[in-house]
C-alpha cells in the first residue's frame, strides 16, 4: 500500500484529495461529512463580508449524453457571518485534527482588511490560507476576486499584506481569465506566497434557451456571466499548471484543480507539477463518496508502478513539456488501420477526406471485401482518424522510421539565420 | 489528393544539386515558400557557381532545412 499522504508547503493531509472552496465546503456539517467519507482536506468556502445570493445559481452543459461535462455557477462567496464559519472551522478541526482545513479568503484590497481577516481566521486553528483572487463573477464587480487577480501588482501587494501577519502557509488561488497565468503566479511568488493554486473558474455563459431566449441560468429572465468548471475545463487547467510548473521563477508548490473527476486526472495534474488536487464539480455531481474510488484507484496505480509515495509523482512529466519550437519536425508517425478489427464505418475516411489530408483510400481486398488503407507517404500523422474511430484497436498511430535526424523549428531557424539570404523571385 | 509527388519532385531537384557538388548557401522564406541558393564547391569550371530553387512543399522545406542543419554541424566539427 502506497503512502498517499501529502505535504503542500507544510500543510499536511492524509491524502492528496481536497475539496475546493465552493458549495461543498460551505459549512462544518458538509466538511465533516466529507472527512468522514475520506477526503484529505477541504478549502473552506471563501470567507469575507457575507454576501447575498440569487436563484437560480447553477447550470450544467451536457454533451452527447454525458451529463455535467461542464458546470457553470453564479453563486458568490459565503453568505454566513464570519463568526459562524469560524466556530464551525474550530469544531471541525478539533474533530479531524489530521485533516487539512484551509480557509479561503476574500476581502477588499486594503492592508487593514487583509490583516484583520488573516488574524481572525488563524485564531481558530486553520492549517493554511488560500487567497481567492480568482472568483470571476459578482465579487469581481466589487473589485475583488478575479478583478484583483488579473492585475499582477494587486496580486503581489495583497499576498504581501496577508503574509505580513500570517503564521500558516499562504496559497494564492489564481484566475484563468488572463492571457498568461505565469505573470500573476510570479506576482504571487514575489509577494511571498508559499504556494499557488489553479485554476479558478472560467468566465462563461452556459447557454441560451432557444424557445424563451432567456440565458441559462437566469434570474427572473436576466443573466450574468458565471464561472465554468468541470471535466470540460481540465485541459485548460492542466496546461496552466504545467506552464507554472516549468517556469523557472515560479518555485513554489502548486495545488491543481479544474476538471479533476477521478484518480486519473489527479495523477495527470501531479505528474504535471501539482502537489495534490482540489475537486468540486465531481463531488457536486456524484457526492462525497467518490473519494473512495479516487483513493483506491490512486493507490492501485502507485502499487502497479512500484511507487512508494504519491509525492514521488509530483512534476515527473514537467520536463516533457516545452515550447512548440523545441519539438522535432522530423519525427513522423502514421496511421495504420487494422482491417481485421475495423467495422468499415468509414468515419476515418470521411474525416480525413473532408477535414484533414486525404490519405485514407476505400479499397477492395482480394476477396472483394471493403477495406480502408492509409497511404503512408501522404499521412501527416495528425491523429484525427484514430480520434474519430469508434472501435478500440482499429487504428494505431505508429512510428514511421524516415531515417531523418531530429531537427526542431528553433534549430532550423537558427541554421537559416546563420546562412546568408537568397535572391527572391517575385511571384506575379 | 496526394501531394507526395510534388515533394518527390522537389526533393529530387535538391538531391541533384547536392550530388553535383553544391551546398546550401542561403535561404529566404516568404509567403511564397522558400528560395534556396546553392553554391558549387567543386572544381569543374563548366558548373555554374550558383543555383537557386523555389521550394514549395512543406516536407521539402523540412528536407532542405535538415540538410542545412547537418551542413552547419559538419562545419562546426571541422
Amino acid at each position: 500500500m502506497a503512502d498517499l499522504s501529502l505535504n503542500l508547503a507544510g500543510i499536511k493531509s492524509p491524502n492528496p484529495f481536497w475539496l475546493a472552496s465552493a458549495p461543498p465546503t460551505n459549512s462544518g456539517y458538509q466538511v465533516q461529512r466529507a472527512f468522514e467519507a475520506g477526503w484529505g482536506g477541504a478549502v473552506w468556502k471563501t470567507l469575507g463580508e457575507p454576501i447575498l445570493n440569487v436563484t437560480s445559481r447553477f447550470a450544467a452543459v451536457g454533451f452527447n449524453g454525458q451529463k455535467v461535462a461542464g458546470f457553470n455557477n453564479i453563486e458568490l462567496i459565503t453568505d454566513r457571518p464570519l463568526e459562524v464559519n469560524l466556530r464551525e472551522i474550530y469544531e471541525t478541526k478539533k474533530r479531524f485534527p489530521n485533516h487539512a482545513i484551509i480557509a479561503s479568503l476574500m476581502v477588499e484590497p486594503t492592508q487593514e482588511k487583509w490583516h484583520e481577516i488573516v488574524k481572525r481566521v488563524e485564531e481558530v486553528g486553520v492549517d493554511g490560507l488560500e487567497l481567492n483572487f480568482g472568483c470571476p463573477h459578482g465579487m469581481a464587480e466589487r473589485g475583488m476576486g478575479a478583478a484583483s487577480g488579473q492585475v499582477p501588482e494587486l496580486v503581489e501587494k495583497q499576498t504581501m499584506w496577508a503574509k505580513e501577519v500570517a503564521e500558516t502557509p499562504v496559497i494564492v488561488k489564481l484566475t484563468p481569465n488572463i492571457t498568461d497565468i505565469t505573470f500573476t503566479a510570479q506576482a504571487a511568488v514575489n509577494g511571498g506566497a508559499d504556494a499557488v493554486s489553479m485554476i479558478n473558474t472560467i468566465n462563461s455563459l452556459a447557454g441560451v434557451d432557444i424557445d424563451t431566449w432567456d440565458t441559462i441560468p437566469n434570474v427572473a429572465g436576466k443573466g450574468a456571466h458565471g464561472g465554468y468548471c468541470g471535466p470540460a475545463v481540465k485541459p485548460i487547467a492542466l496546461n496552466m499548471v504545467a506552464e507554472c510548473a516549468r517556469h523557472p521563477k515560479i518555485n513554489v508548490p502548486i495545488s491543481g484543480m479544474g476538471g479533476v473527476s477521478s484518480w486519473r486526472e489527479a495523477v495527470e495534474f501531479m505528474l504535471m507539477g501539482a502537489t495534490g488536487v482540489q475537486v468540486c464539480t465531481a463531488a457536486m455531481h456524484h457526492g462525497f463518496s467518490i473519494v473512495e474510488d479516487m483513493k483506491d484507484g490512486l493507490n492501485n496505480y502507485l502499487d502497479e508502478k512500484g511507487i512508494d509515495s504519491v509525492m514521488d509523482l509530483v512534476g515527473k512529466s514537467v520536463e516533457k513539456y516545452s515550447d512548440w519550437g523545441n519539438l522535432d519536425l522530423n519525427h513522423q508517425i502514421v496511421a495504420k488501420i487494422n482491417n481485421d478489427v475495423c467495422i468499415n464505418c468509414n468515419k476515418c475516411h470521411i474525416a480525413c477526406e473532408d477535414t484533414s489530408h486525404q490519405c485514407i483510400d476505400m479499397l477492395k481486398d482480394d476477396n472483394g471485401n471493403d477495406i480502408l488503407k492509409v497511404r503512408e507517404e501522404d499521412c501527416v500523422g495528425c491523429n484525427l482518424c484514430s480520434i474519430v474511430c469508434p472501435v478500440d484497436g482499429a487504428i494505431d498511430m505508429v512510428d514511421y522510421a524516415n531515417g531523418k535526424p531530429p531537427m526542431t523549428w528553433n534549430e532550423r531557424q537558427a541554421a537559416i539565420g546563420a546562412a546568408s539570404s537568397c535572391e527572391v523571385d517575385l511571384i506575379k | 489528393m496526394s501531394t507526395y509527388q510534388e515533394f518527390e519532385i522537389e526533393r529530387e531537384k535538391i538531391d541533384f544539386l547536392l550530388e553535383k557538388g553544391y551546398t546550401i548557401k542561403g535561404v529566404t522564406e516568404n509567403l511564397s515558400g522558400a528560395f534556396v541558393e546553392f553554391e558549387y564547391q567543386g572544381n569543374n569550371p563548366d558548373k555554374s557557381k550558383k543555383e537557386r530553387l523555389h521550394i514549395l512543399h512543406p516536407d521539402a522545406r523540412k528536407y532542405f532545412s535538415t540538410i542545412l542543419v547537418q551542413q552547419q554541424r559538419q562545419k562546426e566539427v571541422q
